[in-house]
């Protein structure tokens, strides 16, 4: 089968690549491009740990084919640093103690970081209610919950 | 005393996260080495089913295949945890025994090509009789799954202290109560993976794991290869939760395509074959029979648990006892009977579990409420009465060296006002509480123990060596931790070299609550042995006694006049010069007792320390729909000193999801030998909109033997926190559970029997 | 789990759609969000030579008022579709099926036409083809029976759409564009009562819009699941009134919603047709909890929402 050209933006840099036109772009981006961030957990959209930013919303990139990002702009979480200073949410992460095995970790994070895009102050309820869209067999949510509470009130 | 140390008891930032946070963290499925294959699996898709011939040639001719494999190819060596367990195949010959089974497998240049070759296996099957529930299975006449278990009675465990008969007898009141409950998936977010990569006789392996020793011994036993060509490296863990601890089909999968595809070959799982072909929980029956005193002593206790062990042993005997034993450490019992049997299935293989065995545990912890109720008396009186106390020894003969229980019994109690709220009774709402006590690390032979290398480098820097495992529960990061405290330098000045065989020694894992009390132990006396030859040359140099030398923040200098001075880079060179430099190593073993043995000597010390927990949950119920919430979770751990309370905190959090909350909704469902929620999006594993109000306590004690006074960190809420639930199910309801998850329709029931009771 | 081969076209307008879909001889699929079909590809349940991109398609993304309709183009995510002010004034069962559908990330991605036209759904069903294979194939797989219902002669799989129930509570149209030509009918018409092939639609059309009758309603929503994000409807509940009259509507029991007119709405209305609607649903052992309960929360969701209705109005 033939492959495609597609051309998007990843963390700030353009790429442009043949891919297959029924490859995924959590494939895309963990095969072809290095950026083994996003994990694999499902591929059927069920746990979130996959999740990027695409033009400023969370996408769970096992569901999206690559030539659907034709002209986008992908963040991953190895975009989240700027100038080689960490994300206010990854610090926060860190801080408060809500990684542990770290799976789901970049999927959360993604997702945070979309949410915060959107509403720089989100309720507590809110946070709560925009992470569950991730599963974390982990932590029990609470310490990622307070690390987004943290994070809205630094990046302020 | 609290204040003397820089960073144990502090909230330190765990030194695996930055990689975490970044997306660095490398994981198996991430690895990709030159020429690297993909391999795939053929599973079987029968339950039972005889293997007349397994035909790979039209697979080896499609382009792009290395490699195919089945048992055929193999040495057809059985691996068991036991001498008396060597049951499964890995890649059966003879006969397949559960759907998912691994059958065949190949090597490809990608997984198209694998998936291509896959379809052209030919495997000629006779199906057999099969037997699903495992109390048929027990029966005269039922399909026998293997030859040397009779009945398919893979491992009873039989154990008698007192004369349980006659203290029943004699009891004021005596109940019996059966309760049933659905083996948990583990879940955990990675699915398995490994990379196996065999060069020059020498193989390489990463693969989450819990223990690489062990799993290297494995391998060499199963390939004939030499144990000291058999490698198994350090990778992170996306979560075991217990279901990593031994060798899987898919790491000799691996290594046999490696050896005869001449590469590296990666083998990782889809979720479905992850739920399908790897190992799961037991589910479980647990008949409890107690005996009272007037006054609530329990006199004697009688039980019958059955697990359901699906086809092969895995840590079967293990399985069979623990959830006895972590009771057994909570409470007194003069009289106890138990039988565990663990009986074949032709279901996937059980193994042992972080919330192991709630069934039985919510079930006495239950039935104890409604014995307690009846005598007057009320769920924190009757554990307070019946709880161990430091200097008991338990039914089976473990002393208790250090005991937190009541205390956590009384702090968790006052904070939730227990008392009120279970007397009550606001209809619909219920408070429980469960307790347990765990055991920190077990008789595992001379893998018991732990050691440790440390060398400091010429800049000061050190570099520790470690068999410890981090599963990611921080286990790296503790390790750091303490020889950070002791060597008096900052945490990031340690590189950690940790789970890898060739140059790490050997330690218990990361399966048996072991961590801390004995790996990290290791890790202290090694600094200790190391700080020893710091401070006798910084003595030395700074002319004062040893006595008086303090390190701390890279700085070596004296306590009484803290300006005479000299950065500990300066001592370790000097160490240099003087050709002895600062290296040194260090081990621990706990003090079991180690004739003791699962299933011919049940008696014994069990561990070196135990640590102790309770739980209390409180819960709404829907009375329309049965739906139960949880807005309240509160829990008390005795850890010991915590080394690093937010770590304790988020064991303690993780445990509340991954058992309280799952009490409500996780299980896994079959139909025969069909797992039907081999996913998870049909397995629940609770979302953060599920989960309670947390307040965790921690009762911190000092162990005598722990490092700085430490036990283990959070299990045993991982223990109760399913009791506590159910408990407080039992209380909103009036009656007693049958089956656990406590889904919407088996409390719409529960609440619909106790109507009809009234009646 | 990789996708088997399939060609990738992007139209941008509907007649382009379509045109790809009869170059394909309708051995292609339509893709808006893909959150209900690239899970069916990869589990092997939907194949295609081609999957024909609809968001591109700009008309399909517009929400407009129009001769007494609000006017919503197939392709409108369920999060904007929540965001938008007169879905809340005018339609609140509708915002709180779409509030309760899924979870945050997947309502941004999933649009409200993808999410009416999902798949029929059964435990049994959505699983890979090796699970099936072991299983066997079943009446939706092209099998001779159903795997769940022994001698049964119908698949009773479910429809699972939270939003499509709500709607049809609001008496929603649906405009369709097809090789045949343009055609409007009630949303309840696309139900084929087939679970194997749930929809009316004819091979290749495409569904343009969704309209709804421009009424301030009272409404709510209430959803049966086990987790309170992520998971799909094990019983979905919507109500909608505008004075005397309303609207009940059953779903995620069966592959067919089941709809109650409501005139003169009294004290004894919703009771009446809470009985009605158990004794209507046919829930069978194809989902994580059981029939049993499942039917008997059909009239206890019921007479939830219009507590809820009937609250709002005092
Ligand atoms: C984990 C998970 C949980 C979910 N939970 C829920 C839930 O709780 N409730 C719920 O309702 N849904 C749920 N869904 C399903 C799905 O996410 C939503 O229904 C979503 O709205 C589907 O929209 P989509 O745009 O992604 O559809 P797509 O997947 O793009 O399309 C779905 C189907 O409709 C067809 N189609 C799409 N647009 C058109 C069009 N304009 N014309 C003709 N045909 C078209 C496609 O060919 C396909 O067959 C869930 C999905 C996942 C993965
Ligand atoms: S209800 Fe029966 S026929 Fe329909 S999908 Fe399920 S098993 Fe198949
Ligand atoms: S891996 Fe994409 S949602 Fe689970
Ligand atoms: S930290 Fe392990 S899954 Fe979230």
């Amino acid at each position: 089968m033939k492959t495609m050209k597609v051309t998007f933006r990843v963390n700030d840099e353009k790429v442009t690549l043949q891919v297959r036109p029924y490859e995924t772009l959590l494939e895309t981006l963990r095969e072809r491009l290095d950026l083994i961030g996003a994990k694999e957990a499902c591929v059927m959209g069920a746990c979130g740990t996959c999740t990027v930013v695409v033009n400023g919303i969370p996408l769970r990139s096992c569901l999206v084919l690559t030539p659907e990002v034709d002209g986008a702009s992908v963040t991953t979480v190895e975009g989240l640093k700027k100038d080689e200073k960490l994300h206010p949410l990854q610090e926060a992460f860190m801080e408060k103690g809500a990684v542990q095995c770290g799976f789901c970790t970049s999927g959360m994070l993604m997702t945070a970081k979309a949410l915060l895009d959107r509403n720089k102050r989100p309720t507590k309820k809110e946070i709560t209610k925009t992470i569950s869209s991730n599963i974390c067999r982990c932590t029990g949510y609470k310490k990622i919950v307070e690390a987004v509470e943290e994070a809205a009130k630094k990046s302020i | 005393m609290e204040n003397e140390f820089t960073t144990v008891g502090k909230r330190v930032v765990r030194s695996d996260s930055l990689a975490k946070v970044t997306g660095e963290a490398y994981y198996t499925a991430d690895i990709k080495l030159p020429g690297m294959l993909i391999a795939k699996v053929l599973r079987s898709p029968y339950p039972h089913a005889k293997i007349l011939h397994i035909d790979l040639k039209r697979a080896l001719k499609v382009p792009g295949v290395k490699a195919a494999i089945s048992g055929f190819d193999t040495y057809g060596i059985k691996w068991g945890v036991f001498r008396y367990t060597k049951d499964h195949p890995m890649l059966p010959t003879d006969k397949v025994r559960y759907i998912g089974e691994d059958v065949a497998a190949v090597a490809a240049v990608d997984e198209e090509t694998a998936l291509e070759a896959l379809s052209y296996i030919r495997v000629d099957y006779e199906p057999l009789p099969a037997v699903f529930d495992p109390e048929e299975a027990m029966q005269e006449g039922a399909p026998q799954i293997h030859n040397e278990f009779a009945n398919n009675i893979n491992i009873h465990v039989h154990i008698d202290v007192g004369k349980v008969d006659e203290a029943m007898k004699n009891a004021f009141l005596v109940r019996e109560d059966t309760f049933k409950a659905a083996g948990e998936a583990y879940a955990m977010m990675e699915p398995y993976a490994v990379v196996a990569s065999h060069k020059n006789g020498f193989l390489d392996l990463w693969m989450p794991n819990a223990g690489p020793h062990v799993r290297a011994k494995a391998l060499s036993n199963l390939l004939k290869i030499p144990l000291n060509r058999v490698r198994i490296r350090h990778i992170n863990s996306g979560g075991a939760f217990g279901g990593r601890s031994e060798v899987s089909p898919g790491d000799l999968i691996a290594s046999l395509l490696s050896i005869k595809a001449g590469g590296p070959v990666k083998l990782a799982l889809s979720r479905e074959e992850n739920a399908i072909s790897t190992r799961q929980v037991h589910d479980m029956i647990a008949m409890v029979k107690t005996g009272m005193k007037k006054d609530g002593t329990i006199v004697a206790k009688d039980y019958r648990v059955v697990y359901d062990g699906g086809a092969y042993s895995s840590t079967g005997p293990i399985a069979t006892s623990v959830p006895f034993y972590v009771y057994e450490e909570c409470y007194r019992f003069p009289n106890v009977r138990y039988n565990g049997y663990r009986v074949f299935t032709n279901k996937g293989i059980r193994g042992m579990y972080g919330c192991h065995g709630r069934a039985f545990l919510a079930g006495n912890e239950a039935q104890m409420d409604f014995m307690a109720n009846e005598l007057g008396m009320d769920p924190v009186e009757i554990r307070l009465k019946n709880g161990l106390t430091s200097g008991e020894i338990t039914a089976t003969k473990s002393k208790i060296t250090s005991c937190g229980l009541k205390e956590t019994i009384q702090k968790s109690s006052e904070r939730t006002g227990f008392k009120k709220k279970w007397a009550k009774t606001q209809k619909f709402k219920g408070i429980g509480m469960g307790c347990v006590a765990m055991m920190c690390g077990f008789p595992m032979g001379f893998r018991s123990g732990s050691s440790c290398y440390v060398k400091m480098n010429d800049d000061g820097q050190v570099t520790l060596v470690t068999g410890l495992v981090d599963n990611g529960q921080g286990n790296e990061s503790l390790a750091i931790q303490i020889a950070s405290e002791v060597l008096g330098v900052p945490m990031e000045d340690i590189n950690l070299i940790n789970a890898d065989t060739e140059v790490t020694n050997l330690d218990p894992g990361a399966y048996s609550q072991a961590a801390t009390f004995v790996g990290a132990n290791a890790v202290k006396v090694a600094c200790e042995n190391a700080r020893r030859k710091i401070v006798s040359i910084a003595a030395q140099k700074l002319g004062v006694r040893e006595a008086d030398i303090v390190l701390k923040n890279r700085v070596a200098y004296s306590k009484k006049t803290p300006d005479n001075k000299m950065p500990i880079s300066w001592v370790v060179r000097e160490a240099f010069f003087r050709g002895d430099p600062i290296v040194a190593t260090g081990s621990f073993f706990p003090k079991i007792d180690f004739e003791r043995e699962w299933v011919s000597r049940p008696w014994g010390q069990m561990a070196g320390t135990f640590s102790f927990g309770t739980s209390v949950a409180e819960v709404v119920i829907d009375r329309e729909t049965g739906k139960v919430t949880i807005p309240h979770f509160t829990a008390a751990h005795d850890c010991g000193r915590p080394i690093n309370p937010m770590a304790v905190e988020g064991q303690m959090e993780g445990s509340i999801q991954q058992a309280g909350v799952a009490t409500i909704m996780e299980g896994n469902l079959w139909e025969r030998g069909f797992l039907l929620n081999p996913d998870l999006l049909e397995y629940k594993v609770p979302l953060a909109c599920d989960m309670p109000d947390i307040e965790t306590i921690i009762v911190s004690s000092r162990d005598p033997e722990g490092p700085f006074g430490a036990k283990e960190g959070g299990l045993t809420i991982r223990m109760n926190a399913h009791s506590a639930v159910a408990c407080a199910v039992a209380n909103a309801t009036g009656t007693l559970f049958r089956e656990l998850p406590l889904t919407p329709d088996r409390v719409l029931d529960a609440l619909e029997r106790k109507k009809g009771i009234k009646r | 789990m990789i996708l088997p081969k399939f060609e990738y076209k992007k139209a941008g307008n509907i007649a382009k759609a379509i045109a790809f879909y009869e170059l394909y001889n309708g051995q292609a699929r339509y893709l808006a969000g893909g959150t209900d079909l690239i899970p069916l590809v990869k589990l092997r349940l939907s194949t295609a030579m081609a999957i024909i991109d609809l968001k591109g398609i700009k008309e399909l993304k517009a929400i407009s008022h129009q001769g007494g309709w609000l006017l919503i183009g197939a392709n409108v995510t369920l999060f904007e579709l929540k965001n938008n002010d007169t879905v809340r004034e005018y339609f609140p069962a509708l915002y709180e099926s779409l509030d309760a559908t899924s979870c945050e990330t997947l309502q941004m991605r999933g649009t409200i036409g993808g999410n009416i036209l999902q798949d029929t759904r059964c435990l049994l069903y959505n699983k890979t083809l090796e699970w099936r294979t072991a299983r066997g194939f079943c009446f939706k797989m092209g099998g001779e029976t159903c795997n769940v219902v022994p001698n049964a002669r119908a698949c009773f799989s479910n429809y699972c759409s939270d939003n499509a129930l709500s709607l049809i509570a609001l008496s929603a149209s649906v405009k369709l564009s097809g090789p045949q030509g343009e055609r409007k009918m009630r949303l309840e018409e696309i139900f084929s009562g087939d679970g194997r092939n749930p929809f009316t639609l004819m091979p290749g059309e495409i569904l343009t819009e969704i309209l709804i009758p421009m009424k301030r309603s009272k409404g709510a929503y209430k959803k049966l699941r086990v987790r309170d994000s992520i998971d799909y409807p094990l019983l979905g509940v919507a109500v909608s009134i505008k004075g005397k009259t309303g609207r009940v509507c059953v779903g995620g029991i069966g592959p067919t919603p089941l709809v109650y007119n409501l005139k003169d709405i009294n004290g004894s209305t919703f009771k009446d047709v809470a009985e009605k609607a158990y004794s209507d649903a046919r829930p069978v052992s194809n989902t994580t909890l059981s029939p049993d309960y499942r039917k008997k929360m059909v009239s206890v969701l019921i007479q939830r929402a219009s507590k809820k209705v009937l609250q709002e109005g005092k």
